[in-house]
């Protein structure tokens, strides 16, 4: 088995570039490779707590969090995070924040890396 | 290099394909890209199909359209899950790209 690291630079609201990212990571993981998750972007987004779940809108909290609670590891751009009015007190659990650099690192020991969005 | 591009929209203007000349390329079809695989305009199939590649086309994605295997125009498009992608990036591939 392998490390998959995904870096996901989703879009506006709509874009389902983190729905996918969220859908392929849980794939390799089901498949047994270990997974990084990189947010960067609009992408912040998915890192915000108590988010409202509505019917026929793209609610990626419950399906991260277990995710997380199976090994995923995600981080979120501190910066992007903070330009965006996203602040420690409403990230969501296990969410870590960290410079650029730690998507550079975590790209480096991968073995497969996957960089969605940027559109 | 061997190359697995993803192609995420449904727009002609995928002129980054003619640039890379990997030694074996292969297409996945995701998102609004599943309507290559689906669509003709003025009879004719996308020209996205054109290139000596191995295609694929994310099935959830053509569900999610209100489309299947069923609509799929080319026989040489394959229709995968999640998973099938999982394998082929680390089976058949080395490099990815998100167009």
């Amino acid at each position: 088995m392998g490390k998959l690291t995904i870096g996901c630079f989703a879009s506006l609201v709509g874009s389902t570039n983190l729905d996918f990212a969220i859908k392929l990571a849980g794939a390799a993981m089901e498949k047994g490779h270990k997974v990084d998750l990189w947010v960067s972007g609009n992408g912040t987004m998915i890192s915000i707590k108590d988010q409202r779940p509505f019917k026929d809108y793209s609610s990626l909290e419950k399906p991260l969090k277990e995710l997380m609670a199976k090994g995923l590891n995600v981080t979120a751009c501190e910066a992007c995070a903070e330009s965006r009015g996203y602040h420690h007190d409403n990230t969501l659990e296990g969410v870590k924040r960290f410079s650029m650099d730690w998507y550079l690192g975590s790209c480096f020991d991968a073995d497969r890396v996957f960089h969605i969005g940027g559109e | 290099m061997k190359l697995v591009a993803f192609v995420s929209d449904y727009k002609m203007t995928v002129d980054t394909l003619d640039r890379l000349k990997p030694e074996k390329l292969g297409i996945i079809l995701v998102q609004n890209g599943v309507y290559h695989a689906t669509t003709k305009e003025k009879g004719k199939p996308s020209s996205l199909l054109n290139y000596s590649a191995d295609y694929y086309v994310l099935q959830e994605d053509l569900e999610t359209r209100g489309l299947s295997g069923a609509n799929v125009i080319d026989s040489k498009v394959k229709v995968i899950k999640f998973g099938d992608i999982v394998d082929l990036m680390f089976n058949e591939y080395d490099k990815t790209a998100w167009l």
